[in-house]
């Protein structure tokens, strides 16, 4: 079976579920009932400034108890503000209601590469901070598609046997340090509804200890748009490249750990470091992060003509 | 000289009573023998059947009310006054030798013992009792025989070293699954795993279900946990030595079985007329050929395999010097596709024991162990267009003479010394993406480690004996190599290098360390089948197990200390009761233990540990201790044979940076712990036997409250605990039955079969508790409500209950 969006741990770890059920000591999952604690709610930023034109968003919520089956708490009436490192300061307005701060001109766009963005929110007496950076991004040289066959049939709600792995071509920029998130487009839309399908790169690889500085982004990684069903003659498929910083590489490294910390290899759960800082060091630490990326993109629609014929 | 007969003059005008006060003194440093004549009496004990020398005999002077215990080469040797003495030869699982010695000179006297099974009807009368545990000075060890651990109920009918040991008081896993072992709140690595002498990097095979010795080659398996005698070093919480067979002297021997996993085959043969002999032996997994014709396309390159390679051979020259070499090869392979990945041991081990004269013993060990891994995608195709390739090996190379002075029965001294040399290269990686490729080579690290010691065991008393000794060890980080210093910045985060780092030449030394180490131990009986016994050790360690997991993954990288990690200490003190009952029949013991662990390693959040040139920046450094009261009951003799078991403990660690500075349990703390082991020959040819274990779970670490970010749902502790909660316990019985062939196979051999059943109620033990984002897809409603969707989740590495059948055979 070919697992594409891979780092070198869960690879490991996937191709170790996958020995283990075949001499009958497969692990099993079950979902169980769990009786936790509940902590002081949390403010929680979620929001990116991004040098694409159009609406941008940064949503503000309450945490609540782990299991909590209650909708999630808006926060509302907070004067949000982001301003750059040239003076610019635009106004967030939650005008809908709902605890999402919008700024937005159909014409320009807010975000520029090489700009430091200061993210501001007062809410009652707190004051939150947080600060971002755009870092340069790389174009999209092309996407191409390869017929392939799985080995197994996939299960219903994985889609057919048969099919294609989409996968693009981009270039790292050489020097070593540049982090991305490369993210699925599916009908015009970003498609990363688990955190297990995140795909991050450190230069063209999955890490920094990898030696990739200017390559071509490694294979893994071209095909980490293809997760876990093949493509369809048709199929209106693309991919978006957003570089990120650092400090928004290793978060979001800590989310898919978080998410994804089964098995008998699992690191021990720890907090998610936020970049957002309470103004006041003894008050409520906030969640979340506000990042900042420039944006790449390609589209395509698989066509059967084009395809690449099936590797043995 | 002059000096002396004043001494000499002195003593024989002093008054009587002085003369008593001397006299005590002198036998206190009895080193140097009184005017009475002696001599010495030494020599082998072996196994009758095969030649094998047996470790740990008990030889008992009846008359002198003394005794001594064979070393792990089955030497001994006793000095004596001139006289006639009844010697007595006693082991555990074996008849009792009596000899009457004629000691008027030096001697040799070699003995060979039979198996008490060949004789099991016998009942066997003693007059004097084989009660070694309670009167050697050897506490907190735990010695499992070969015979027991093969009739244990074992994970798929393998026969496990590291499982058994496992069931042993004070000693716990992770889990299922999990590789190693943990020994009185030590984790894993600080185990030093000896395989004749060499140390055994990763004792697992296939992640960690099974290990890598082979329980065909094993003679004899000791467990110190705590007392650690002086010989021993560079580990700080215990030391698990491993002797493997030599070879049937006597005649030639092939042992075999199929298993559920493994196929095994052993070969022994004396050569040069018994003067030597040597074995072989291999196994490998057979999965993957079974499977192979049921597998299709992609699947077809399947690699699933683990197999290893033991081999020995001895040589006998005159009376005085024995040679031995012996070797492990193991390595797993695994792989689908272009992805491969595979791990392994290799050890090489060269011994010479020397005999001086009857009174000094010599064992000169020389070895070469090396563990690697490598991982990657299209790792052997050097064209590919796209590759991977990830490797990491570390070597030692040691020397280690020891030395035995048998001064007097109640003088044994020992000494010696080891030098160790240390290379790791930690990582070196290529990717190939679209025909380009790069290279990563993280530096290598050189180090050599020395250590000398010395060590006297003493009978003071009839009652009372000491060991007492000092090991020092001194370790050189040596260049060539590139050293950095790290910026410092709030505990629990990554600190950043310094540059430009130090740069050091081949040869330069760019850190060293010194440790002395006390080892002491003291024996006080209480009467003839009880006694008390007091122990502490110092133990040191300079090379570490890089490790952020549950359970120690194949890939974790050992890395040497350096200026930015000190060694590891612990000191641990013991304090045990033993007695025996019915004439042996039953040994038990109670011992509480305290042990101080200092700079310990834990991790920063979000730790790179693999192919990261700066990993010594993710690194946090604290303390530890562990405590607890182990309980063992043992039934040695009769039918029924086995032993129960309770251990209450705790062990936590203190890290700048975790559980905001407090005191947190370890991952491996488990405060209940009980394991029963019975076996049960019901007649000649069918023995039953079963485990049962029950164990508090595993600490965990929960959330506390929730929440989304980027549409996914996540978690937060409030209180940035960690391991504040624990997981359900874990219980479990195992059952077998081994039964003998009635038929001779071909005529001439033997055959069992061997039918067991783990986890034979069928329970689904947690190995762990986490929670996460609902799998399920989000219903409409769902989304429209913005609800948080998250679950626990119980995972567990064995889901059911494993039936096996193995089949042994032995001509």
């Amino acid at each position: 079976m070919k697992k594409q969006n891979i780092n070198s741990k869960t690879v490991f770890f996937q191709i170790a579920i996958v020995l283990m059920a075949i001499i009958g000591l497969s692990g099993c999952e079950d979902v169980i009932d769990l009786k936790t604690e509940t902590g002081p709610t949390q403010l929680v930023v979620d929001g990116w400034v991004t040098n694409q034109p159009g609406k941008q968003t940064i949503t503000l919520s309450w945490s609540s108890g782990y299991f909590d089956s209650n909708p999630i708490q808006p926060v509302l009436g907070a004067k949000v503000t982001v301003t750059d490192n040239i003076g610019n300061v635009y106004n967030f307005a939650d005008s809908a209601g709902n605890g999402k701060y919008t700024w937005g001109l159909a014409t320009d766009s807010l975000g520029r590469i090489g700009r430091k963005y200061t993210l501001r929110i007062e809410y009652e007496k707190e004051v939150y901070t947080a600060q971002n950076e755009i870092k340069r991004v790389p174009k999209i040289d092309s996407i191409a598609y390869t017929n392939e066959t799985l080995p197994i049939k996939p299960d219903k709600d994985k889609g057919q046997k048969t099919g294609y792995i989409v996968e693009f071509y981009a270039r790292d920029f050489v020097g070593a340090g540049d982090t991305y998130w490369i993210k699925e487009v599916l009908n015009g839309k970003t498609n990363v509804d688990k955190a297990e399908k995140i795909s991050i790169a450190y230069d063209a690889a999955f890490s920094a200890g990898a030696p990739s500085d200017g390559l071509i982004f490694i294979q893994p990684l071209r095909r980490s748009i293809t997760y876990d069903s093949l493509y369809q003659a048709g199929s209106h498929v693309g991919v978006e490249l957003h570089s990120i910083t650092n400090e928004a590489f290793y978060f979001l490294q800590q989310v898919v750990d978080q998410s994804t910390n089964g098995g008998i290899y699992a690191t021990p759960i720890a907090n998610i470091k936020s970049n957002v800082t309470n103004a006041d060091p003894n008050g409520r630490k906030a969640l979340g992060y506000f990042g900042a990326s420039a944006v790449s993109r390609m589209e395509t629609i698989v066509d059967p003509a084009k395809a690449r014929p099936e590797e043995d | 000289m002059n000096r002396l007969r004043i001494n000499h003059q002195n003593i024989s005008m002093k008054s009587k009573i002085q003369k008593k006060w001397i006299g005590l003194l002198l036998s206190f440093f009895s080193i140097a023998s009184f005017a009475q004549t002696k001599h010495t009496v030494s020599g082998y004990v072996k196994d009758i059947a095969n030649g094998e020398g047996l470790i740990g005999v008990s030889v008992y002077v009846r008359e002198a009310q003394t005794g001594v215990v064979t070393n792990p080469y089955g030497f001994y040797s006793l000095t004596l006054p001139a006289g006639t003495y009844t010697v007595v030869y006693s082991y555990i699982g074996y008849q009792k030798n009596t000899k009457t010695i004629e000691l008027n000179a030096d001697q040799t006297v070699s003995i060979e013992l039979a198996d008490e099974s060949e004789n099991l009807k016998e009942v066997t009368i003693s007059t004097k009792k084989d009660d070694e545990n309670v009167r050697s000075i050897e506490m907190s060890v735990n010695k499992v025989e070969m015979k027991t651990i093969r009739k244990m109920p074992a994970l798929l009918g393998e026969v496990d070293l590291i499982r058994s040991i496992q069931l042993l008081p004070g000693v716990t896993t992770v889990g299922e699954g999990a590789s190693g072992f943990n020994v009185r709140g030590g984790d894993i690595s600080q185990n030093l795993v000896l395989l004749d002498e060499a140390p055994v990097f990763n004792s697992s095979h296939l992640f960690g279900f099974f290990s890598v010795f082979n329980p065909d080659v094993v003679k004899d398996v000791k467990l110190f946990k705590g007392g650690i005698p002086a010989q021993y070093g560079g580990r700080i919480s215990s030391i698990l030595d491993v002797r493997m067979k030599e070879g049937n002297s006597k005649k030639r021997e092939i042992n075999g079985g199929i298993g559920s996993i493994f196929s095994r085959l052993t070969y022994e043969q004396p050569f040069a007329a018994g003067k030597g002999s040597f074995i072989v032996a291999a196994r490998r997994s057979y999965i993957d050929i079974l499977a192979k014709p049921f597998l299709n396309k992609d699947l077809k390159d399947s690699k699933f395999n683990f197999y290893d390679l033991t081999a020995k051979v001895n040589y006998r020259l005159g009376n005085k010097d024995t040679f031995f070499a012996s070797g492990y090869l193991g390595k797993d392979v695994f792989g689908g596709g272009d992805f491969g990945f595979g791990w392994g041991n290799k050890t090489l081990t060269g011994r010479w024991n020397h005999i001086f004269s009857n009174k000094l013993f010599m064992n000169m060990t020389a070895y070469y162990s090396n563990y690697d891994y490598n991982l990657g995608q299209n790792e052997n195709d050097k064209n590919a267009k796209d590759r991977f390739v990830w490797n990491s090996r570390i070597v030692t190379k040691s020397i280690k003479p020891d030395f035995t002075y048998y001064i007097t029965p109640n003088n044994q001294l020992t000494f010696g010394g080891q030098y160790i040399n240390y290379d790791s290269s930690p990582g070196k990686a290529t990717a190939v993406s679209e025909g380009e490729g790069l290279n990563l080579d993280l530096p290598s690290r050189h180090a050599d480690e020395s250590a000398i010691y010395i060590a006297n065991e003493q009978k003071l008393t009839d009652k009372i004996s000491l060991q007492y000794g000092i090991r020092y060890s001194y370790f050189r980080s040596l260049g060539a190599g590139i050293e950095y210093s790290y910026r410092d910045t709030t505990a629990g985060i990554r600190k950043q290098p310094i540059f430009p780092g130090k740069e050091y030449q081949s040869g330069d030394v760019i850190k060293t360390y010194g440790n002395f180490e006390p080892r002491f131990a003291v024996n006080i009986g209480l009467n003839s089948v009880s006694s008390l016994k007091i122990s502490y050790n110092r133990m040191s360690q300079y090379l570490h197990l890089l490790s952020n997991t549950a359970a120690s993954s194949p890939l974790d990288v050992w890395t040497l200390s350096s200026s930015n990690i000190k060694p590891e200490l612990a000191d641990q003190v013991a304090l045990g009761w033993f007695r025996n009952f019915k004439d042996n029949m039953y040994e038990a013991s109670v011992e509480v233990y305290y042990k101080k662990l200092h700079n310990q390693l834990d991790y920063v959040v979000g730790s790179d540990l693999l192919l990261n040139q700066f990993v010594e920046g993710d690194l946090l450094t604290g303390r530890g201790r562990a405590y607890g009261a182990e309980f063992y009951l043992k039934k040695n003799k009769g039918r029924l044979t086995g032993w129960v078991s309770y251990t209450l403990s705790k062990t936590e660690r203190q890290v700048e940076g975790v559980n905001n500075g407090n005191w947190f349990n370890a991952r491996f703390d488990k405060p209940h712990n009980f394991t029963t082991v019975a076996i049960y020959e019901l007649n000649k040819r069918l023995t039953l036997s079963s485990n049962f274990t029950i164990t508090s779970g595993t600490p965990a670490t929960f959330p506390t409250n929730g929440y989304t970010w980027g549409g996914y749902s996540l978690g937060n502790n409030y209180n940035n605990a960690r391991n504040n909660n624990r997981i359900p316990a874990y219980h479990r019985l195992d059952l077998a039955a081994t039964l003998k062939a009635r038929k001779k196979l071909f005529g001439i051999g033997e055959g069992e079969w061997v039918f067991s059943i783990y986890n034979v109620y069928n329970r689904r033990n947690a190995f762990s508790v986490y929670t996460r984002q609902n799998e399920d897809k989000p219903t409409a409603s769902e989304k429209a409500q913005n609800l948080l969707r998250t679950q626990a989740v119980r995972y567990s590495v064995i889901g059911s209950l494993i039936p096996s059948i193995t089949y042994n055979f032995k001509f």
